[in-house]
């Protein structure tokens, strides 16, 4: 067999694992973002809703995709179970296994939304929802063949198609959920929620910084030309510059040279190469990374003000950074490389505003889908669940007790003493 | 206590007439504290006897250097000429001045620089000793209870004992120039109130938010850098408006940093003579003020950060001339 083939099947495998193991990075970004009596849940329901997921896309969420259909969504392939091969191209069952790890990464953004407040059983219900009729239709638009992708719209590895969709949905989310208690004054003044490990959120970033290069890099889908390696660059190079802009920019707006906003920038960074990385120059990238590591500042400081709660900061980081970030190439793409990768040069090499246009038309409209079609789920869900929220004792108790019965940290939570079963 | 409850309807009622100078206010807040201490050792002399040695009570931080607010916290302390025996007594008196303090509406002090703590409260000899330990260690913990120190003045009783205490303090620092070094160290780090693109930082979170701590991030620089002068030139004087005056003719740049501290004292006052407790007089809402104001206020932080840095430069030139 081509040993080439070979090769682009086990490089996509291995950015396969590399784009699961960001979860392992959310884990810890999320919890070490959030307080201390929410930590346990918060990291075991990710390791659940993988789970849950995982069979979702399985059963139907790759044939919404991928399958034979139309240019709104695919209808084939569902119970996916493939192990023939064509011997050129990508296994079909590699290719699903890489991209039900770039489904799960959307998921997951989502419940960013939720954190620190969402009953349980909310994550049980969205997570089967949104895998349905909210992610595999936007990937269909773009990468499925869709009606999008007939445009030419450039979203590499998925600044729109995962990023800003799981926003989205995380927008809706802690819309309808509103403000976790204790965010907000009664003058309307906003309080710092801080999270209780700075060391784990760090960790976190850095994490999902190397499982970056599986998703970004891994999207060349193969070795050939070893252009995997520019990709990695600029998605390198992005990441640094986002970290380096934050933190400069939030200390020359505050003073501080705040910890968490500069690990948001390097995400941001990544979030906004992410679609562009296979289209720009290096000097791009960094330009690319630099703005969004600007705007996830200007961001979360937005969304404070606006009272909306967005607890580890799903919408600046994958939200606003993704629109920035899917809109670059309207800009920065040049002409050699969007002809290797697909649609038109950007507006600052002669392109006009066409790319920036298509880029636009597909921010607005994916995000608008994402969106609405989030919010009425979660209205319908917290109609028939009575409400997508636990109580406020719950919520002040953490829900590592509330949904699961037992504390992250049980040492350091107080009168728990008598909860122990202990035998000596 | 009936007395208590009365000096602090006194203070109540006359508090508005001085509150918009810094110089009345300070000689109310003075008389206030020594009537409230004079009762206070009356009480503990009628419960205890009376003083078994000749004692005085001195005060520190914004009170000793005659710069309190409308409200203000304690720090103070008592030096006792007497055998280490007598020192229950005296922490009793301690503890009693800052109950009645506390009664008549001073805040107990965070730190605990009160007399009622033995570290605050002790003979003459004992305050020596800890004056040299305080040097011997030259810590940041150790020195920064020295700058505290410092800025004090006897409010009742014979003002020679403290007096006797800062001739010692001078005299370790003549010994030893480095100390000077330290003690900048001890309070260079600025919590600075204005931003890389000349805008105000107000607190953004919480009960704080958009507000400015006066205290820290206008108030200190100038604070610091004088008593750094004072120490330098040995100048007893606690007032960090008094210290100007004493030392411009010397120092030449000073005279520009005066007028704007004056204008910081009554600005202050202008801002807070209605708030209700100590926890909120240091706070300035950034909303409140005119485009003017804040202007004025930039500068006189601005003003503050150059007024350290070239305070701190003369110094450290004359340790270095001083080792060569």
């Amino acid at each position: 067999m081509d040993s080439v083939f070979l090769m682009n099947n086990l490089w996509v495998g291995i950015s396969a694992v590399l784009v699961l193991l960001m979860q392992g990075g959310f884990i810890l970004l999320e919890a070490g973002s959030t307080r201390m009596k929410n930590a346990g849940h918060v990291a075991g329901k990710t390791v659940f809703t993988i789970g849950l997921g995982t069979i979702v896309f399985w059963a139907v969420g790759y044939g919404l995709i991928y399958g034979e259909g139309n240019s709104f969504v695919g209808l084939s392939n569902f119970f996916y179970g493939d192990y023939t091969t064509m011997g050129e191209g990508l296994a079909g069952s590699v290719d699903f296994f890489f991209q039900l790890a770039f489904a799960l990464i959307a998921l997951t953004i989502a419940f960013g939304g939720f954190a620190e407040r969402a009953k349980l059983s909310a994550y049980v219900v969205f997570a089967i929802l949104f895998s349905v009729f909210v992610y595999p239709v936007v990937a269909h638009w773009i990468w499925g063949g869709g009606w999008l992708s007939e445009h030419g719209k450039q979203d590499f590895a998925g600044s729109t198609v995962v990023h800003l969709t799981g926003a989205m949905a995380a927008l809706a989310a802690t819309i309808i959920l509103k403000p976790r208690i204790g965010k907000y004054n009664k003058d309307g003044s906003a309080n710092d929620l801080a999270g209780h490990n700075q060391v784990y959120t760090a960790l976190g970033v850095l994490i999902l910084w190397i499982g970056w290069f599986g998703f970004n890099a891994g999207s060349t889908f193969g070795v050939e030309d070893a252009f995997f390696g520019y990709v990695a660059l600029n998605t390198q190079l992005a990441a640094g510059a986002g970290a380096v802009a934050a933190m400069f920019v939030v200390w020359a707006l505050t003073g501080k040279a705040d910890i968490p906003t500069t690990l948001n920038g390097a995400l941001a960074g990544l979030v906004a190469i992410t679609a562009s990385c296979a289209f720009v120059a290096p000097w791009a990238a960094v330009i690319i990374g630099l703005i969004g590591g600007l705007i996830v500042v200007f961001s979360m400081k937005f969304f404070d003000k606006a009272k909306i709660d967005d607890p580890i900061f799903a919408l600046s980081v994958h939200g606003a950074a993704g629109i920035w970030g899917t809109l670059s190439t309207g800009f920065f793409a040049t002409p050699e490389l969007a002809a290797m990768n697909g649609g038109m040069e950007g507006l600052l090499y002669g392109g006009g505003f066409h790319q920036l246009g298509v880029q636009i038309l597909g921010v607005a409209s994916s995000g608008l889908y994402a969106f609405v079609v989030s919010f009425v789920i979660l209205k319908i869900m917290s109609v028939v669940m009575r409400s997508l929220r636990v109580s406020e004792e719950e919520e002040i108790i953490g829900l590592d007790l509330s949904e699961h019965g037992s504390y992250g940290y049980p040492e350091n939570m107080p009168n728990q003493n008598q909860n122990q079963n202990t035998s000596a | 206590m009936k007395e208590y409850d009365q000096l602090k309807s006194w203070r109540e009622q006359n508090i508005k007439t001085v509150s918009g100078d810094s110089i009345k206010l300070n000689e109310f807040h003075d008389r206030l504290i020594i009537a409230t201490v004079h009762v206070a050792i009356e009480k503990v002399k009628s419960e205890w006897g009376p003083a078994p040695a000749r004692f005085s009570f001195f005060i520190m931080g914004s009170a000793g250097r005659s710069e309190q607010s409308v409200w203000s916290d304690q720090d103070h302390g008592i030096i006792y000429q007497g055998p280490e025996e007598v020192n229950p007594y005296f922490l009793k008196l301690g503890e009693e001045i800052s109950n009645a303090l506390f009664a008549v509406g001073y805040d107990f002090c965070d730190g605990n620089v009160m007399a009622s703590n033995p570290r605050w409260c002790k003979s003459t000899a004992a305050w020596a000793d800890q004056l040299h330990d305080w040097f011997d260690n030259e810590s940041w913990e150790s020195l920064r209870h020295f700058s505290t120190f410092f800025d004090s003045r006897v409010l009742v009783g014979n003002e020679e004992y403290l007096a006797e205490l800062k001739r010692i303090a001078f005299w370790r620092l003549e010994q030893n120039k480095n100390l000077y070094l330290r003690l900048i160290e001890n309070v260079s780090h600025i919590r600075k109130g204005v931003g890389l693109f000349g805008q105000l930082l107000p607190n953004s979170y919480g009960d704080e938010a958009g507000t400015i701590n006066l205290k820290e991030k206008v108030f200190f620089p100038y604070v610091n850098s004088l008593r750094l002068l004072a120490l330098w030139e040995k100048l007893t004087e606690p007032s960090t408006l008094v210290r100007f005056k004493r030392l411009e003719s010397t120092y030449g740049y000073l005279e520009n940093y005066k007028n704007l501290f004056i204008i910081l004292l009554n600005y202050r006052l202008r801002f807070q003579h209605d708030t209700k407790s100590y926890e909120k007089v240091h706070l300035l809402e950034v909303e409140r003020l005119t485009r003017k104001e804040k202007q004025e206020l930039k500068q006189m932080m601005k003003n503050g950060y150059k007024l350290f840095s070239d305070t701190r430069g003369i110094i450290e030139k004359g340790v270095r001339l001083e080792n060569k």
